[in-house]
Protein backbone atom coordinates (compact mmCIF):
# COMPACT_ATOMS: atom_id res chain seq x y z
CA UNK A 1 0.00 0.00 0.00
CA UNK A 2 2.80 2.41 0.97
CA UNK A 3 4.62 1.61 -2.29
CA UNK A 4 1.50 2.45 -4.30
CA UNK A 5 1.03 5.71 -2.41
CA UNK A 6 4.72 6.54 -2.87
CA UNK A 7 4.41 6.06 -6.64
CA UNK A 8 1.27 8.21 -6.70
CA UNK A 9 3.07 10.83 -4.58
CA UNK A 10 5.93 10.80 -7.10
CA UNK A 11 3.61 11.08 -10.12
CA UNK A 12 1.73 14.03 -8.59
CA UNK A 13 5.08 15.64 -7.77
CA UNK A 14 6.16 15.31 -11.42
CA UNK A 15 2.94 16.97 -12.60
CA UNK A 16 3.38 19.73 -10.00
CA UNK A 17 7.01 20.20 -10.98
CA UNK A 18 6.04 20.64 -14.63
CA UNK A 19 3.24 23.07 -13.90
CA UNK A 20 5.18 25.30 -11.49
CA UNK A 21 8.27 25.32 -13.73
CA UNK A 22 6.15 26.37 -16.73
CA UNK A 23 4.56 29.13 -14.69
CA UNK A 24 7.82 30.35 -13.14
CA UNK A 25 9.53 30.41 -16.55
CA UNK A 26 6.69 32.39 -18.12
CA UNK A 27 6.75 34.90 -15.23
CA UNK A 28 10.52 35.37 -14.93
CA UNK A 29 11.51 34.86 -18.59
CA UNK A 30 8.47 36.03 -20.57
CA UNK A 31 8.64 35.84 -24.36
CA UNK A 32 8.33 39.22 -26.08
CA UNK A 33 7.55 37.91 -29.57
CA UNK A 34 5.81 34.80 -30.94
CA UNK A 35 7.76 31.76 -29.77
CA UNK A 36 9.36 29.59 -32.42
CA UNK A 37 11.59 27.27 -30.45
CA UNK A 38 10.70 24.59 -27.92
CA UNK A 39 12.19 26.69 -25.07
CA UNK A 40 10.32 29.74 -26.31
CA UNK A 41 7.01 27.88 -26.33
CA UNK A 42 7.81 26.53 -22.84
CA UNK A 43 8.08 30.13 -21.62
CA UNK A 44 5.09 31.40 -23.60
CA UNK A 45 2.33 29.65 -21.64
CA UNK A 46 -0.50 31.57 -19.97
CA UNK A 47 0.84 31.61 -16.41
CA UNK A 48 -2.45 32.47 -14.70
CA UNK A 49 -4.18 29.37 -16.05
CA UNK A 50 -1.81 27.17 -14.03
CA UNK A 51 -2.55 28.61 -10.59
CA UNK A 52 -5.60 26.54 -9.59
CA UNK A 53 -3.99 23.34 -10.85
CA UNK A 54 -0.81 24.08 -8.91
CA UNK A 55 -2.75 24.71 -5.68
CA UNK A 56 -4.68 21.43 -6.03
CA UNK A 57 -1.56 19.45 -6.99
CA UNK A 58 0.42 20.94 -4.10
CA UNK A 59 -2.31 20.04 -1.60
CA UNK A 60 -2.68 16.50 -2.96
CA UNK A 61 1.09 15.91 -3.08
CA UNK A 62 1.60 17.27 0.44
CA UNK A 63 -1.30 15.24 1.81
CA UNK A 64 0.07 12.03 0.28
CA UNK A 65 3.53 12.91 1.60
CA UNK A 66 2.02 13.32 5.05
CA UNK A 67 0.32 9.92 4.80
CA UNK A 68 3.51 8.05 3.85
CA UNK A 69 5.76 10.09 6.18
CA UNK A 70 5.44 7.63 9.14
CA UNK A 71 6.88 4.86 6.95
CA UNK A 72 9.88 7.11 6.24
CA UNK A 73 10.26 7.81 9.96
CA UNK A 74 10.18 4.12 10.85
CA UNK A 75 12.02 2.47 7.96
CA UNK A 76 14.27 5.03 6.28
CA UNK A 77 15.37 7.73 8.68
CA UNK A 78 16.70 5.17 11.13
CA UNK A 79 18.82 3.66 8.34
CA UNK A 80 20.10 7.09 7.31
CA UNK A 81 21.15 7.72 10.91
CA UNK A 82 22.83 4.32 11.19
CA UNK A 83 24.74 4.97 7.95
CA UNK A 84 25.61 8.48 9.22
CA UNK A 85 24.21 10.07 6.07
CA UNK A 86 23.72 13.42 7.79
CA UNK A 87 23.39 15.53 4.63
CA UNK A 88 20.57 13.37 3.28
CA UNK A 89 18.93 13.36 6.70
CA UNK A 90 19.20 17.14 7.03
CA UNK A 91 17.96 17.68 3.49
CA UNK A 92 14.83 15.70 4.32
CA UNK A 93 14.36 17.62 7.59
CA UNK A 94 14.51 20.83 5.57
CA UNK A 95 12.07 19.32 3.06
CA UNK A 96 9.41 18.77 5.71
CA UNK A 97 9.79 22.32 7.05
CA UNK A 98 9.79 24.15 3.74
CA UNK A 99 6.89 22.03 2.47
CA UNK A 100 4.96 23.38 5.46
CA UNK A 101 6.02 26.94 4.61
CA UNK A 102 4.74 26.25 1.09
CA UNK A 103 1.33 25.41 2.55
CA UNK A 104 1.37 28.74 4.37
CA UNK A 105 1.81 30.78 1.18
CA UNK A 106 -0.79 28.88 -0.87
CA UNK A 107 -3.78 31.14 0.01
CA UNK A 108 -1.76 34.26 -0.89
CA UNK A 109 -0.42 32.62 -4.04
CA UNK A 110 -3.96 31.67 -5.12
CA UNK A 111 -5.33 35.12 -4.29
CA UNK A 112 -2.70 37.08 -6.22
CA UNK A 113 -3.09 34.82 -9.27
CA UNK A 114 -6.86 35.30 -9.36
CA UNK A 115 -8.17 36.76 -12.64
CA UNK A 116 -8.22 39.54 -13.63
CA UNK A 117 -4.58 39.95 -12.59
CA UNK A 118 -3.79 43.19 -10.77
CA UNK A 119 -0.68 44.89 -12.18
CA UNK A 120 0.37 46.27 -8.78
CA UNK A 121 0.86 42.72 -7.47
CA UNK A 122 3.06 41.51 -10.34
CA UNK A 123 6.18 41.47 -8.16
CA UNK A 124 4.39 39.62 -5.34
CA UNK A 125 3.06 37.06 -7.81
CA UNK A 126 6.53 36.54 -9.28
CA UNK A 127 8.13 36.15 -5.83
CA UNK A 128 5.48 33.73 -4.56
CA UNK A 129 5.79 31.68 -7.76
CA UNK A 130 9.59 31.56 -7.48
CA UNK A 131 9.36 30.48 -3.83
CA UNK A 132 6.87 27.76 -4.61
CA UNK A 133 9.02 26.60 -7.55
CA UNK A 134 12.08 26.40 -5.29
CA UNK A 135 10.14 24.45 -2.64
CA UNK A 136 8.75 22.00 -5.19
CA UNK A 137 12.16 21.44 -6.83
CA UNK A 138 13.94 20.99 -3.50
CA UNK A 139 11.32 18.58 -2.21
CA UNK A 140 11.22 16.61 -5.44
CA UNK A 141 14.99 16.18 -5.65
CA UNK A 142 15.45 15.37 -1.95
CA UNK A 143 12.57 12.88 -1.97
CA UNK A 144 14.01 11.25 -5.06
CA UNK A 145 17.55 11.04 -3.64
CA UNK A 146 16.45 9.68 -0.27
CA UNK A 147 14.30 7.10 -2.02
CA UNK A 148 17.32 6.05 -4.08
CA UNK A 149 19.54 5.76 -1.01
CA UNK A 150 17.18 3.38 0.76
CA UNK A 151 16.40 1.45 -2.40
CA UNK A 152 12.95 0.96 -3.81
CA UNK A 153 11.01 -1.87 -2.20
CA UNK A 154 13.90 -2.89 0.07
CA UNK B 1 -14.96 43.55 -3.67
CA UNK B 2 -15.22 43.60 0.13
CA UNK B 3 -15.00 39.80 0.19
CA UNK B 4 -11.90 39.98 -2.02
CA UNK B 5 -10.27 42.55 0.28
CA UNK B 6 -11.05 40.45 3.35
CA UNK B 7 -9.55 37.36 1.73
CA UNK B 8 -6.47 39.33 0.69
CA UNK B 9 -5.99 40.41 4.32
CA UNK B 10 -6.54 36.86 5.54
CA UNK B 11 -4.12 35.43 2.96
CA UNK B 12 -1.33 37.91 3.76
CA UNK B 13 -1.72 37.54 7.54
CA UNK B 14 -1.89 33.75 7.23
CA UNK B 15 1.29 33.70 5.10
CA UNK B 16 3.06 35.87 7.69
CA UNK B 17 1.82 34.25 10.91
CA UNK B 18 1.86 30.57 9.93
CA UNK B 19 5.62 30.26 9.27
CA UNK B 20 6.47 32.20 12.44
CA UNK B 21 4.05 30.15 14.57
CA UNK B 22 5.39 26.96 12.98
CA UNK B 23 8.98 27.97 13.66
CA UNK B 24 8.15 28.68 17.31
CA UNK B 25 6.18 25.42 17.58
CA UNK B 26 9.17 23.46 16.22
CA UNK B 27 11.72 25.22 18.41
CA UNK B 28 9.68 25.04 21.63
CA UNK B 29 7.95 21.77 20.69
CA UNK B 30 4.40 23.12 20.99
CA UNK B 31 2.78 20.17 19.23
CA UNK B 32 -0.99 20.02 19.53
CA UNK B 33 -0.76 16.25 19.40
CA UNK B 34 1.81 13.48 19.00
CA UNK B 35 1.71 10.56 16.61
CA UNK B 36 3.31 7.24 17.52
CA UNK B 37 3.81 5.56 14.11
CA UNK B 38 4.93 2.19 15.44
CA UNK B 39 1.66 1.85 17.39
CA UNK B 40 -0.44 3.90 14.94
CA UNK B 41 -1.72 5.98 17.85
CA UNK B 42 -2.31 9.68 18.43
CA UNK B 43 -1.89 11.35 21.80
CA UNK B 44 -2.95 14.79 22.97
CA UNK B 45 -0.14 17.32 23.37
CA UNK B 46 3.56 16.51 23.50
CA UNK B 47 4.22 12.92 24.52
CA UNK B 48 7.49 11.06 24.95
CA UNK B 49 8.41 8.27 22.50
CA UNK B 50 6.90 4.96 23.53
CA UNK B 51 7.35 1.94 21.27
CA UNK B 52 9.41 3.49 18.47
CA UNK B 53 9.81 7.18 17.69
CA UNK B 54 7.28 9.95 18.33
CA UNK B 55 6.28 12.28 15.49
CA UNK B 56 5.47 15.90 16.32
CA UNK B 57 5.37 17.34 12.78
CA UNK B 58 1.58 16.95 12.38
CA UNK B 59 1.07 18.52 15.79
CA UNK B 60 3.33 21.48 14.97
CA UNK B 61 1.39 22.08 11.75
CA UNK B 62 -1.91 21.91 13.62
CA UNK B 63 -0.71 24.37 16.25
CA UNK B 64 0.54 26.81 13.61
CA UNK B 65 -2.60 26.31 11.51
CA UNK B 66 -4.92 27.21 14.37
CA UNK B 67 -2.86 30.27 15.38
CA UNK B 68 -2.54 31.53 11.78
CA UNK B 69 -6.19 30.86 10.89
CA UNK B 70 -7.46 32.63 14.00
CA UNK B 71 -5.15 35.60 13.47
CA UNK B 72 -6.06 35.79 9.78
CA UNK B 73 -9.78 35.68 10.47
CA UNK B 74 -9.54 38.40 13.11
CA UNK B 75 -7.47 40.56 10.74
CA UNK B 76 -9.98 40.00 7.92
CA UNK B 77 -12.72 41.21 10.25
CA UNK B 78 -10.96 44.44 11.18
CA UNK B 79 -11.96 47.73 9.51
CA UNK B 80 -9.97 48.64 6.41
CA UNK B 81 -8.19 51.54 8.09
CA UNK B 82 -6.53 49.10 10.51
CA UNK B 83 -5.22 46.79 7.81
CA UNK B 84 -4.25 49.41 5.21
CA UNK B 85 -0.59 49.14 6.16
CA UNK B 86 -0.41 45.46 5.27
CA UNK B 87 1.94 44.96 2.32
CA UNK B 88 1.46 42.14 -0.18
CA UNK B 89 5.24 41.60 -0.18
CA UNK B 90 5.13 40.37 3.41
CA UNK B 91 3.37 37.24 2.13
CA UNK B 92 6.64 36.04 0.56
CA UNK B 93 9.29 37.94 2.51
CA UNK B 94 8.42 36.52 5.95
CA UNK B 95 8.08 32.90 4.72
CA UNK B 96 11.38 33.28 2.84
CA UNK B 97 13.12 34.49 6.00
CA UNK B 98 11.59 31.57 7.93
CA UNK B 99 13.00 29.12 5.37
CA UNK B 100 16.43 30.68 5.78
CA UNK B 101 16.14 30.38 9.57
CA UNK B 102 15.28 26.69 9.20
CA UNK B 103 18.28 26.19 6.92
CA UNK B 104 20.45 27.88 9.56
CA UNK B 105 18.99 25.78 12.40
CA UNK B 106 19.68 22.59 10.44
CA UNK B 107 23.21 23.64 9.40
CA UNK B 108 24.90 21.01 11.56
CA UNK B 109 23.49 18.27 9.34
CA UNK B 110 25.38 19.77 6.40
CA UNK B 111 28.59 20.80 8.17
CA UNK B 112 29.59 17.48 9.78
Amino acid sequence: MTTMLLILHGLLAVALLGAITHQAASVWLPVRKPAGSLVGRFRAVSAASYANTIVVLYLCTATLGGIIYPEYRLSIRIVLEQLELWTANGAFELKEHIATVGLAILPAYWHFWRQPLADEYARTRAALTAMLAFIVWWNFLVGHIVNNIRGFGS
Amino acid sequence: MIRSRSFAVFAIVFAVVYPIAYLIAVQKNYALFTYHPAMNQFGVGVQKPQTGPAMYWYGWMATAGIVASATGLVAAWLPERWTRRLRSGWSWLVPLCTMLVFAYLLRNYFLR
